[in-house]
């Protein structure tokens, strides 16, 4: 612009010599050309002199202008000072350019905000949040969608292909209708994963969520009800079905009626045990169960405990072997205690193998040695992978025919697993290797006998 | 080539990178699957793994389909034309696996109806370095990594000899008791079938190689890695 000014101030220029050149002329009359040309050079050097000096003081102006514009771009929350806008115009632009800044410092700020809170949204929520751009790039992989997916880095910008390869996911992704899948995830066994929404053209948006312990839930619920009706129609219908065969006649036939009634005996015990395991548990459950504890010597226990199973021990010819320090004490219920192991002991009586071994073994374990564990172990046929963690459900039998033939109600486990949780303990099953199970618990260890710790 | 359509050419070339990606893992899942219905004696996932073939190999046609494509109409060359041929013989290994995994389902329901066999032979090593493999190749593939692509093709060597130590178990079986040859014969073919898996899975890593480093590996002498 400035180039242009000086072009037109040369053209001023020189149009004001011709004039003063002429004019000059015209007035002496009597003048040369000679006399002339040293008026017009004079007044040409005036004009350019003094509009040389006016644009300079324009251009000063400007680049000062230029100079703070560039800063407000640079941090939108400055202004232009008034002083460095000298003239009318100069200030008016510059108000006009601080209101600008004013207005984009503002979105700026709003944008930032929100960036902030969908980050705190997204990086607070349960469920994962996956959004890619049309190239399937991420754009937000939040926390608990990494968590889920394995993904250590924060990959914003990058392939989604590189980190994951699940196919349901970019199915859904390229799905055009909203739908859904139930699907393994690197970290997460069952996942929902769903599609939220299309976003900025082609993005997409995903949500998943861990079903792994409501699916988990579904299946002992369900499988609790089946149960419970099987367990209980049992015994119902074998004592209907001998009473019906006495009420016809067989109550005369003496040899045929002590069979019914021995039969009926047996069973309505059959269903007495399975509706105090029941009523156990659901007071274990309501909290109703108080358990009184104090520091136990776990050997007596154990001791008091085997003679219970003795019997069962020696018609399926099994040993039980015992291996306790006896200054081992553990903080719990006497009576809780004993209930636990007797009911151990007595599964790896029943389920190990005939003429098997048994072994019971106690020592002081954890950080600082302030656990006891008890170890009831068998050299059984052991139990299969996908059973060994659902043993602990109510009426779950890893082998139904089996377990029902040798008296059991399919609670007692569920019973064990509640009354160590209710001791503050732990209690699990392992494989022993190269066969049979462990059933270990974990309780707090007692100082010594007879004080608490 | 316009703006327009080499935007495209990039985009299809990603989808089939999408693809191929995603089919490996539904083969690698599938693997996994079946040695688990092997383990736990579930005939319904065996069977499920039976019937999720098809989809493998509607993917092997649908990349396929991709793949001529984009060289019919895109004529690429230089390391794309390379990301296609190696796609064109990816996809051939991958169903493979896909079909020895069905293989592996089809065994474990004839293996269910069985007893167990004493002792019982170990197949999860075998399985399990069978399935780290796989999985390290199609990362290798993900991530145009060679050297980890090399190191899948040296891993196999391991995998070949667990196979054979293992086969030899299950041999010694038969000739202390031909009783249990019924149940050894299916072992044998799982074994096989892993080990076959291994060597598809070493082909994958040599075409990884190839995309990545325009050199091909197949068929050298292995240096073992010290």
């Amino acid at each position: 612009m400035i180039q242009r000014v000086r072009s037109r101030l040369v053209g001023l220029a020189l149009l004001v010599s011709f004039v003063t050149g002429i004019a000059g002329a015209d007035a002496m009359r009597t003048r040369a050309l000679s006399d002339v040309l040293p008026v017009a050079v004079a007044a040409f050097a005036i004009t350019i002199g003094i509009g040389w000096v006016v644009v300079e003081m324009l251009r000063g102006a400007l680049h000062g202008m230029l100079r703070s514009m560039r800063d407000v771009v640079r941090d939108p929350s400055r202004r232009i000072a008034a002083e460095a806008a000298p003239g009318d115009e100069l200030r008016e632009l510059a108000e006009w350019i601080n209101f600008l800044a004013e207005d984009a410092d503002r979105s700026h700020r709003a944008l930032a905000r929100e960036r902030m809170l969908l980050a705190a949204v997204a990086e607070g929520l349960t469920q994962g949040v996956i959004a890619v751009d049309s190239e399937h790039r991420i754009e937000l992989l939040n926390d608990a969608a990494r968590k889920m997916l394995g993904v250590t880095s924060s990959p914003v910008g990058e392939l989604l292909i590189d980190f994951v390869r699940v196919p349901e996911l970019f199915d859904l992704i390229d799905s055009d209708v909203a739908a859904t899948a139930e699907v393994q995830l690197p970290n997460t066994p069952r996942a929902l994963i769903r599609t939220a929404r299309k976003w900025g053209g082609d993005g997409r948006v995903l949500l998943l969520e861990d079903v792994t312990t409501v699916r988990r839930l579904e299946t002992v619920r369900r499988d609790f009800v089946a149960n419970v009706s099987h367990e209980l129609r049992t015994p119902v219908a074998v004592i209907r079905a001998n009473a019906e065969t006495l009420m016809a006649g067989a109550k005369d036939d003496p040899v045929i009626a002590g069979k019914l009634i021995d039969g009926l005996h047996r069973n309505a015990e059959r269903l007495a045990r399975i509706l105090a395991d029941l009523l156990d548990l659901s007071r274990l459950d309501a909290g109703q169960y108080r358990l009184e504890l104090s520091s136990v010597p776990v050997r007596p226990v154990i001791e008091q405990s085997l003679s219970a199973v003795e019997p069962q021990a020696a018609q399926r010819n099994v040993t039980v072997r015992v291996d306790i320090p006896t200054e081992l004490a553990v903080r719990a219920d006497p009576k809780a205690l004993d209930h636990i192991l007797v009911n151990l002991i007595d599964n790896g009586v029943k389920y190990g193998r005939p003429d098997g071994n048994v072994w019971v073994e106690a020592r002081a374990t954890g950080p600082g040695l302030g656990d006891v564990r008890i170890e009831v172990r068998d050299d059984g046929p052991g139990i299969a992978d996908k059973h060994r963690t659902r043993v602990f459900e109510r009426f779950y039998r890893a082998d139904p025919s089996r377990s029902r033939e040798a008296g059991g109600t399919g609670l007692g486990l569920s019973i064990v697993k509640h009354l160590v949780e209710s001791m503050g303990g732990e209690v699990g099953v392992e494989p022993h290797l190269p066969q049979g199970s462990i059933f270990w618990l974990r309780l707090p260890r007692a100082s010594s006998i007879g004080t608490p710790p | 080539m316009t703006a327009h359509t080499s935007k495209d050419f990039e985009q299809e070339l990603r989808t089939l990178r999408e693809r191929l990606a995603t089919m490996g893992e539904r083969a690698a899942r599938q693997l996994a699957l079946a040695m688990r219905a092997l383990a736990d004696k579930d005939d319904d996932l065996a069977r499920d793994v039976v019937k999720n073939d098809a989809q493998i190999d509607r993917d092997e046609n649908e990349i396929d389909e991709l793949a001529l494509q984009i060289l019919a109409t895109r004529q690429p060359v230089a390391s794309d034309l390379r990301f296609i041929t190696m796609a064109l013989k990816f996809v051939v290994d991958l169903e493979r696996i896909g079909d020895l995994a069905g293989g592996i389902a089809k065994r474990a329901l004839e293996l269910n109806r069985l007893p167990s066999l004493e002792p019982r032979i170990d197949l999860t090593k075998l399985a399990t370095l069978a399935q780290k493999n796989l999985q390290a190749a199609l990362d290798a593939f993900v991530r145009r990594d060679a050297d980890g692509a090399t190191a899948v093709i040296t891993a196999d060597a391991e995998i070949d000899k667990l196979n054979a130590s293992l086969f030899a178990e299950l041999i010694a079986h038969v000739a202390t008791d031909p009783a249990t040859v019924t149940r050894v014969l299916p072992l044998t073919s799982v074994c096989r079938y892993l080990e076959r898996v291994g060597d598809h899975t070493k082909n994958l890593a040599e075409e990884v190689v190839y995309m990545v480093k325009a050199t091909d590996v197949r068929h050298r002498p292995i240096i073992p890695a010290n």
